[in-house]
């Protein structure tokens, strides 16, 4: 019995499905990590079209105020469990952005990411090993640093 | 030329002048004045209204507005300035919206982030700024952003209510009898990208499409007042990260103008290469995402392919694949190595292998034709009247390109012509997009002939000609710099100050439309 | 015991999940070269692993039922689409010996089968509370009305050339002289499979650059595995159903067996395939101007080019 329900853990961590969502720059290298050259497909990972079938939401960088709504919408219509990729600076500070008015400084304080990918725009492969990083996550069991908090469950969205 | 001047003379003008080859630059005495002249000059020809753009002086307690008129047929365009007061309840002036439909978006954003009213507007509501900005003015000098951010779940929950309060407006209005309905195409649709279509449908109809933008609103214009003009380039490349370079060329254009600089012919050339490999890596994108739209993702796939050997050449140049902070104030950033240029006539190499299949599996696909020919078509009155530009009007028949109507960077040294199609339909406009790669290719086989040539002739330095130093504090002054964007056309209105450097941008970003309607 | 076998080994469950295991890779695998890419490629020998890991996984997590929706019919469709699709290969003669329902009514009971299940997918739609699903339910109908006609006809074309509904004796009947008289009725049936199947350039109900995933929209889950499911064992017996029909089932070049149907299935699926791969999808009041103005009447054409073959060139009588 354990080894069933192991192997259904296993299957968990190996196919991540990221849901279509693009709210900054760095979908760019998202796309070219899709892309023929980086082909993350490889991995396991396929983009779907609607939230409810996805496993991973990607916060592609700069998150504006107006788009943060439909981010936590998006995450909240996932089912359980889900994790969040923070990719570029943009997700972790504001990043170039970090004096901007318009610009949430703090969406992963918003919306608690699993792991962090750096560069503005991260390279295709980092983000790669960013998604891998979440496959270890989920190979070991660990809920999701959304559902542990943040302030996203403040908000009435 | 002559007679614009003459025509603009015979209002109450503070002074007539020409600016560069082909502008005209005037301000106004009275506000009052503008709708005559607007009108005179649309007698006269210049039919769009290319941007609005107020710039606020708060030690002389005025805004000045500055509109840009042109005519996209004989290439002549106005400048035109006026002052108007400052306090909220008092900046007024006539809308030019009913006259020049191009200009309603324009305005929108000047009311709402500078607050200035245009009376005689059909629809002055709020736009492009988040819901908690409302009234409040954002652009405004003095406005105290950091005391808004400090409440940043409350402002949140602003824009989480009006949202939510649309919904059920719609939900009223419709009603829930009949097949009448209310869709939103974005900003977390598979194809949307960051904009809100509000479709209203009737079954499989479309009834109207009002776009809601402002999804990845960065407030540019406020990020580049706080930094320096090299600090700035950061914000400026990441306009779009599509095509970045010539974002940034048309912004150090705009630098050099106000220091009085002249980069060397090799930093110029070097930027025509930067700047064509920008628009491919754009254009490839474009192709894919028109057929992706059509729920085909193999173009996608190619052209990513063919991209990635492009940003191989960008990488190699500057170390990064997509923000490379290549063009400068004063030419570019880094020296030449002569080896990229190899690297980059093995980008073309591959470009022209994949060419025909993309040309026969896609460009002559019929069931594409079938789909695309007839929709989203733009008349070439509508593109005057709209202003519209790049690709969009190009499609239409309209010859317009900033390369060759106003050259920049090296183009006047180039051999090329309008890329133009017949009949302004979504289809036409992947045709434009399909031979203006294949013009790109042409000018960068150019460009890497004339590089050999001077390096080889010792006309050009790679290790050093590529800089000019720019002074770090420009004098005061006022530019705008043109230039043709893969997505049409950029404008960048730059007014730098004595004080440290506040300046104040105003970029106009005319989007490629690609008219394909779903459903 | 023979029986117990039929049932969850093979033509039953473990048939139907090993192949929507492979067909899944296959696909992914085979649109990924058309692509350029690679495709699955860690997870075990060339990543044929890879989906068997997505469907389990689909298996164990979370399956929402949206507020608002009437919750038996939101479960019990994915529960029936699959088993519908998966009855349909009692009817198909899978090996020379192994039919496990032969009946002279087989062409009929197999179109009828096939035919029910757009309805059930319209279904899901429909009781989804969702404005995306709805309008994707709606254009499942209206495809299945305006395809289906051309599909039935088309179908019925071996049927009325070999005098007989049962699906072996229309096997055995099979020669390459009316592979090649039935040919035209095969494009025909292809052409209104890919609607039925909602294939791409006929893709509209699960348009995802327009109504974001259509029927599927709402679905997570063990539901969404078992619709898979359902799709995966549709594209099994329509396969099947269009290889007994009109190529000669099991039968092959120089002996008879499950491989061949199995490879020209392949075949199928590669032709789907690049179709999907080359054509962009067409709008909907296009995909019913194509239906009804030329698929419908050509089919009828095509009804009486078999009839005149039966008389003239079989010489049946």
């Amino acid at each position: 019995m354990l080894k069933i329900l192991d192997f259904f853990d296993y299957a968990k961590s190996e196919s991540p499905w990221m849901v279509h969502f693009c709210s900054g720059c760095c979908s760019l290298e998202m796309a070219a990590a899709m892309g023929p050259r980086y082909d993350w497909e490889r991995y396991g990972y396929i983009p779907t079209p609607t939230p409810r079938q996805a496993d991973v939401l990607i916060i592609t960088g700069l998150v504006s105020k107006k788009i943060l709504p439909a981010l936590l919408r998006t995450f909240a219509q996932m089912p359980e469990p889900s994790y969040v990729l923070a990719i570029g600076a943009c997700a972790y500070d504001g990043g170039p952005y970090n004096d901007s008015v318009a610009v949430i400084k703090n969406a992963t304080e918003i919306l608690p990411a699993d792991a962090f990918v750096a560069g503005c725009p991260p390279k295709p492969e980092a983000i790669i090993t960013g998604l891998e990083m979440i496959k270890e996550k989920i190979r070991k069991g660990e809920p999701s640093a959304a559902s542990q908090g943040g302030l996203w469950k403040q908000m009435k969205f | 030329m002559e007679k614009l001047k003459e025509l603009i003379g015979t209002f109450d003008v503070a002074y007539v002048e020409n600016y560069k080859k082909v502008w005209i630059k005037a301000k106004l005495n009275k506000a009052s004045d503008l709708l005559g002249v607007a009108q005179a000059l649309k007698d006269e020809g210049l039919k769009s209204l290319v941007t609005v753009s107020p710039t606020d002086f708060p030690e002389e307690n005025k805004f000045e507005m500055n509109y840009f008129f042109e005519d996209l047929l004989t290439r002549r365009n106005a400048w035109i300035k006026v002052d108007i007061p400052r306090e909220l309840d008092r900046c007024e002036i006539d809308s030019l919206t009913p006259m020049f439909p191009g200009a309603n978006w324009h305005e929108r954003e000047a009311y709402s982030v500078f607050g200035v009213k245009f009376t005689g507007h059909p629809e002055l509501e709020y736009f492009l700024i988040s819901q908690d900005y409302y009234g409040k003015f954002p652009f405004r000098k003095g406005f105290d952003w950091k005391a808004h951010e400090a409440n940043l779940i409350e402002n949140m929950n602003t824009i989480f209510e009006s949202f939510e309060n649309e919904h059920v407006e719609n939900e009223k209005r419709i009603g829930h009898a009949g097949s009448r309905t209310m869709l939103n195409w974005g900003p977390t649709h598979p194809a949307s990208g960051p904009i809100r279509l509000k479709v209203e449908v009737d079954g499989e109809d479309i009834i109207s499409v009002k776009p809601d933008i402002g999804y990845v609103w960065r407030a540019l214009e406020h990020l580049v007042e706080e930094k320096d003009f090299i600090g700035a380039l950061v914000a400026l490349e990441r306009i779009c990260f599509m095509d970045n370079t010539n974002s940034m060329l048309c912004y150090a254009q705009a630098v050099e103008e106000i220091a009085g600089k002249e980069i060397t012919p090799f930093a110029a050339m070097m930027r025509v290469v930067l700047g064509e490999i920008g628009r491919i890596v754009s254009h490839l994108m474009g192709m894919g995402g028109f057929f992706n739209n059509m729920g085909l993702m193999t173009l996608f796939m190619w052209a990513l392919d063919v991209r990635e050997y492009f940003l191989d050449v960008l990488e190699d140049y500057s170390g990064a694949r997509i923000a490379t902070a290549s063009i400068e104030p004063g030419g570019v950033r880094y020296p030449l190595d002569v080896n990229l240029l190899d690297t980059l006539e093995k980008a073309i190499q591959k470009y022209e292998d994949t060419r025909t299949e993309f040309y026969t599996i896609f460009l002559k696909n019929p069931t594409m034709k079938m789909r695309a020919a007839k929709t989203g078509i733009i008349t070439a009155e509508e593109v005057e009247s709209f202003a519209l530009c790049g690709i969009v009007a190009r499609a239409s028949g309209v010859k317009t390109d900033i390369r060759l109507d106003e050259p920049y960077a090296a183009y006047d040294k180039i051999d090329m012509d309008y890329m133009t199609a017949e009949n302004g339909s979504a289809m036409n406009r992947f045709e434009v997009l399909f031979k203006e790669m294949d013009q790109s290719m042409s000018i960068l086989k150019q460009a890497i002939a004339d590089l050999r040539r001077g390096i080889e002739s010792g006309e050009y330095d790679p290790q050093k000609d590529h800089m000019v130093k720019i002074p770090k504090k420009l004098p005061a002054g006022e530019a705008i710099s043109r230039v043709e964007w893969s997505r049409g056309e950029l404008m960048i209105h730059l007014v730098t100050q004595d004080t440290i450097p506040p300046e104040d941008q105003s970029a106009k970003r005319q989007p490629y439309h690609d008219g394909r309607a779903p459903a | 015991m023979e029986l117990l076998f039929n049932i969850y080994v093979f033509p039953g469950t473990l048939f139907v999940l090993v192949w929507t295991v492979f067909v899944f890779w296959f696909f992914r695998k085979f649109m990924a070269y058309l692509h350029k890419r690679i495709g699955p490629h860690y997870n075990g020998p060339a990543g044929s692993l890879q989906t068997l890991y997505d469907l389990s996984k689909l298996l164990s997590k979370e399956s929402i039922t949206p507020h608002n929706v009437n919750p038996y019919l939101f479960s019990a469709i994915p529960i029936l689409a699959p088993t519908i699709a998966i009855l349909t290969v009692v009817l198909i003669p899978w090996t020379p010996e192994l039919t496990i329902v032969d009946t002279s009514y087989g062409v009929l009971a197999l179109v009828v089968l096939i035919g029910i299940e757009p309805f059930l997918l319209f279904l899901t739609g429909f009781g989804s509370n969702n404005k995306y699903s709805f309008l994707g339910g709606i254009r499942i109908l209206t495809q299945m009305i305006s395809m289906e006609t051309s599909f039935f006809l088309s179908a019925l074309s071996p049927a009325l050339l070999f005098g007989t509904m049962n699906l072996i004796e229309i096997t055995e009947a099979n020669t390459w002289l009316t592979t090649l008289i039935l040919l035209p009725g095969a494009i025909l049936f292809f052409i209104s499979i890919l609607g039925v199947l909602e294939q791409p350039p006929f893709n509209i109900p699960d348009a995802e650059q327009e109504i974001v995933y259509g029927f599927y929209t709402e679905y997570s889950g063990t539901n969404y595995f078992l619709l898979k499911l359902a799709e995966f064992g549709e594209f099994l017996v329509v396969f099947a159903a269009t290889i007994t029909l009109f190529f000669g089932g099991y039968r092959g070049l120089f002996f008879d067996s499950f491989l061949c149907l199995f490879v020209k299935m392949l075949i199928m699926a590669m032709l789907m395939l690049a179709i999907r791969a080359s054509t962009p999808r067409i709008r909907l009041n296009q995909m019913l101007a194509f239906a009804w103005s030329y698929l419908v009447p050509l089919s009828f054409l095509n009804m009486v080019w078999i009839v005149i073959a039966r008389l003239y060139i079989v010489g049946g009588g």
